[in-house]
């Protein structure tokens, strides 16, 4: 097999040592989390699907790579050439066959993607790279040949970048389009959403499905309530994101916030991740049990599914070559 | 200090958590709230309202949440200064505290400072009367 893909979800430890966050930031959202209904890792999906790809490879990060690496090792012994490593901490409306195109032209063993900001967590390794003994992380930085890329990306485990990803989508500003029905410009709604008589919503926002927006609440602008969350009466959601599952009290105002269940990170606090609140003992948010409904089970899509448990959900067979849980996905 | 003289009579003054005088009287949030501690701080507080007209700043640099018992006590502060010749602040201490006080949108009634040393920097120079001759009639007690 000429090019292998894998995709690295981080793992929650991983987390802090990607963003040097709060050790308090640690339960908060993950790269799997929905942005405006849409799950980066299936974005990715599809831009693997161009290469006509066949199989494809998921693995969580732990903190220390070693295991990955001499995984990755153990597939360049059994025969495959190339590597196309993602590291799901970035979204990026990245060109994969220009990026392959690139790797071969420069006859580099190593080829990561990079913007202005720094590494964009896509790699691609040849054979050889993988069965010299230096880890990725050690080679010289001389060894390797970046790709520029000049297109739209954003690192979905900041905070910040992710709300400027939540707001660039509801303007139309990047290809993500919010998933549901747009009721009126630019608001999207999605399915069996609630919303009061007296609640107003103001474009650009998004409201994800089963959401119950109770009386009195305004929503937007620049807004995403995610899937399964309740806004509850008199409460104002401006340039800020509830993640799913997240109950939001009443008389609030949340502006320039991620809230994840009882959690609420301050977008303007800090570079990275901000300042973490915890609502709960306010009794101002929380986090809600899933107690789906037979009608609602039937409903929900592999995105629905907890974090790690989404692949069993997508039919991925284990692949136990591999010294840490690999899951194959049939493309 | 040194940057705020206002302060630093108050500091000298402070025996303990809580600090009074003419100028403004600080009450210390408490660290762990309990029904016993939060009843401590409400008739400290209605007693600084009875005794001085001096703003009185809650300091919240000890605290590190918020609980509802916790905010029903800051509604109820703010709505007893509410109408009155009477002021109070908030030195939230941290961007948590701050974060917790705009979202409950008690900020946009009560002023919220970093620290006791800000909410302090702005205590309202009494209101002067000068005379004929531009002098003030007491002048250097202004504080």
């Amino acid at each position: 097999m000429e090019l292998a893909t894998v995709i690295m979800v981080p793992a929650r430890e991983d987390l802090t040592a990607i963003h040097g966050a709060h050790p308090q930031a640690q339960p908060l959202y993950s790269s799997r989390m929905p942005i405006l209904g849409n799950d980066v890792l299936r974005a990715w999906m599809k831009r693997i699907r161009t290469l006509g790809v066949q199989n494809l490879w998921l693995t969580s990060t732990p903190a220390n790579g070693r295991g990955t690496w001499f995984a990755l090792a153990d597939f360049a012994r059994q025969g495959i050439e190339r590597f196309l490593i993602i590291k799901l901490k970035s979204y990026a409306e990245l060109d994969l066959a220009d990026f392959v195109s690139f790797h071969r032209e420069s006859r580099n063993s190593v080829t990561e993607a990079q913007d202005g900001r720094g590494l964009l967590g896509v790699s691609l390794l040849d054979r050889a790279a993988l069965l010299c003994d230096k880890q990725l992380e050690s080679q010289d930085a001389g060894e390797r040949n970046p790709y520029e890329f000049r297109g739209y990306a954003k690192r979905i485990l900041s905070a910040r970048e992710r709300q400027e990803l939540v707001g660039d989508a509801l303007i139309g500003a990047c290809s993500m389009r919010p998933r549901g029905t747009e009721i009126r410009k630019q608001v999207w709604v999605g399915r069996d959403v609630q919303l009061a008589e007296s609640a107003k919503i103001i474009g650009p926002s998004y409201i994800g499905e089963r959401t119950v927006v109770r009386a009195g609440a305004t929503i937007g602008p620049f807004a995403s309530v995610e899937r399964d969350c309740v806004v509850d009466c008199g409460t104002a959601i401006e340039r800020s994101t509830v993640l799913p599952f997240s109950y939001v009290g009443p008389g609030l105002l949340i502006q320039h916030k991620l809230q994840d269940g009882r959690y609420l990170v301050d977008l303007l606090g800090g570079e990275v991740g901000g300042e973490v609140a915890d609502l709960q003992p306010a009794g101002l948010g929380n986090r809600i049990p899933f107690h789906g409904t037979a009608r609602q089970e039937s409903r929900r899509t592999p995105a629905d599914e907890p974090e790690h448990a989404g692949a069993a959900a997508w039919g991925f067979a284990p692949f136990s070559t591999a010294s840490q849980p690999w899951l194959q996905v049939q493309m | 200090m040194g940057f705020c003289p206002l302060f630093d009579r108050i500091a000298t003054l402070a025996s303990g958590a809580d600090v009074k005088n003419k100028l403004a009287t600080i009450l210390s949030f408490p660290g762990t709230s309990t029904s016993a501690s939060r009843s401590e701080l409400r008739g400290h507080f209605l007693n600084a309202l009875r005794v001085s007209e001096s703003p009185v700043v809650i300091d919240f640099s000890g605290c590190n949440t918020l609980n509802h018992d916790d905010i029903d006590l800051l509604i109820e502060c703010a709505a007893r200064v509410s109408g009155r010749d009477r002021e109070v602040r908030f030195a939230a201490g941290s961007r948590v505290i701050r974060v917790l006080l705009e979202v409950t949108r008690i900020s946009s009634i009560v002023p919220v400072f970093d620290s006791v040393e800000e909410a302090l920097a702005i205590v309202q120079v009494p209101r002067m009367d000068f005379d004929d001759a531009g002098q003030s009639p007491d002048s250097g007690e202004y504080l």
